[in-house]
């Protein structure tokens, strides 16, 4: 019973903090056309995300590349063949995936 | 039958009185101003009479139409936004002029954040009243939810300087805004307000003959505000759809080629139906 009560608390505070809308994380990426792809990230309050870490991701998950977002809020990176993904990690509760098929001119 | 002929003159200047007096209005128009995904942005800009699709009047040409984009806390860039201008022809049921339209490709607008339109057109003599005006009109758009320079001054001549987001608005929102003139306040400024009732139609280059309000009164059709001491105004909005806010004669140009001059600032806002 104890451990259904802090399942339930856990799963509370969980649903709390993907709920944050006053800061909410976005990210958002173009192909430039030229074998390379820009994101370009903030937050919902127009916070900087400099310094967010950007994880680029192969259709498995696996890690190709990896960088932070520059003073400008953007990351550059060399698009990758097959499929892929972005991943944009301000730490927990503040994470954003954009899929490369989503990725456009 | 002279007498027949009298009084049809009569009812006719009568008529013609009671066509209302409603507000010039430069319109700077793009059917969405908050935008998921940047993607091209269809513009028009008309010097009409947007309450009633009335009388569309020559603006005297294009002097500037630029974007400042700003994305958080970032720099503001300027982007200029001329060689996209088109002249078009413009008609409103009772009347056409020459107006301008522009199609902004998504490369320019695909970044999330702010993009404050500013509009400069040209001189519009108005015979009638034997004086001049200029609406400088800007209109806020955001892409992607990353806020950025919506409530900060441009620096323009004349403007109106919004305190709510004004592409954020929801019916029965209060709109709070500043008037400024080279960038001070001013007390007590005048303010017309008005509903765009007759949407624009952007494949006809018009607006169509009926309205979505039936205004019972000619002061209703616009509505007049003054700024207080700060040069705050505050408007509560009652229905969704586009508002236009003119702050008249707050400019610093007074007088052009020996005539007096009205130069004016606009801003228009968006409010949606909370659903």
């Amino acid at each position: 019973m104890k451990k259904l009560m802090i399942l339930t608390l856990t799963l509370a505070a969980l649903a709390f903090a993907a709920t944050a809308f006053a800061h909410s994380p976005l990210c958002d990426c173009f192909d430039n056309g030229d074998g390379t792809v820009t994101c370009e990230g903030g937050f919902s309050d127009g916070s900087s995300a400099t310094g967010v870490k950007m994880y680029v991701k192969d259709g498995a998950g696996k890690v190709l590349q990896e960088g932070a977002m520059n003073a400008d809020s953007e990351y550059n990176f060399k698009k990758p063949e097959g499929s892929y993904s972005v991943f944009f990690d301000a730490g927990e509760g503040h994470q954003v995936t954009v899929n490369g098929s989503d990725i456009v001119e | 039958m002279k007498k027949g002929l009298f009084a049809a003159f009569a009812l006719l200047a009568v008529v013609a009185m009671a066509i209302p007096a409603s507000a010039h209005f430069m319109m700077v128009y793009t059917p969405e101003i908050a935008l998921d995904k940047g993607k091209d942005m269809d513009f028009r800009m008309v010097f009409t009479h947007p309450a009633e699709a009335g009388h569309t009047m020559n603006m005297g040409g294009v002097k500037e139409f630029y974007a400042m984009f700003q994305r958080g806390d970032s720099k503001a860039k300027k982007i200029d936004l001329m060689p996209y201008v088109k002249e078009i022809k413009w008609t409103n049921p009772e009347s056409s002029n020459t107006a301008y339209s522009a199609m902004l490709p998504k490369k320019l607008v695909r970044s999330m954040g702010d993009y404050t339109f500013v509009f400069v057109p040209g001189y519009y003599y108005e015979e009638e009243e034997g004086l001049y005006m200029q609406q400088i009109a800007k209109l806020i758009a955001n892409v992607g939810g990353i806020p950025g320079n919506w409530a900060e001054p441009v620096g323009l001549p004349c403007e109106i300087v919004p305190l709510i987001k004004p592409y954020g608005m929801w019916t029965g929102n209060v709109f709070k805004g500043q008037i400024l003139s080279q960038g001070k306040p001013v007390p007590g400024a005048e303010v017309e307000v008005e509903y765009m009732s007759h949407m624009p139609n952007l494949s006809k280059n018009g607006m169509p003959a009926k309205s979505s309000v039936n205004y019972p009164h000619d002061c209703m059709v616009t509505q007049t505000i003054f700024a207080d001491a700060q040069g705050y105004v505050t408007f509560g909005i009652p229905k969704a759809g586009w508002w236009g806010f003119a702050a008249l004669g707050v400019g610093p140009m007074t007088e052009y080629k020996g005539k007096e001059m009205s130069q004016d600032a606009v801003l228009w806002v968006k409010a949606v139906d909370m659903k």
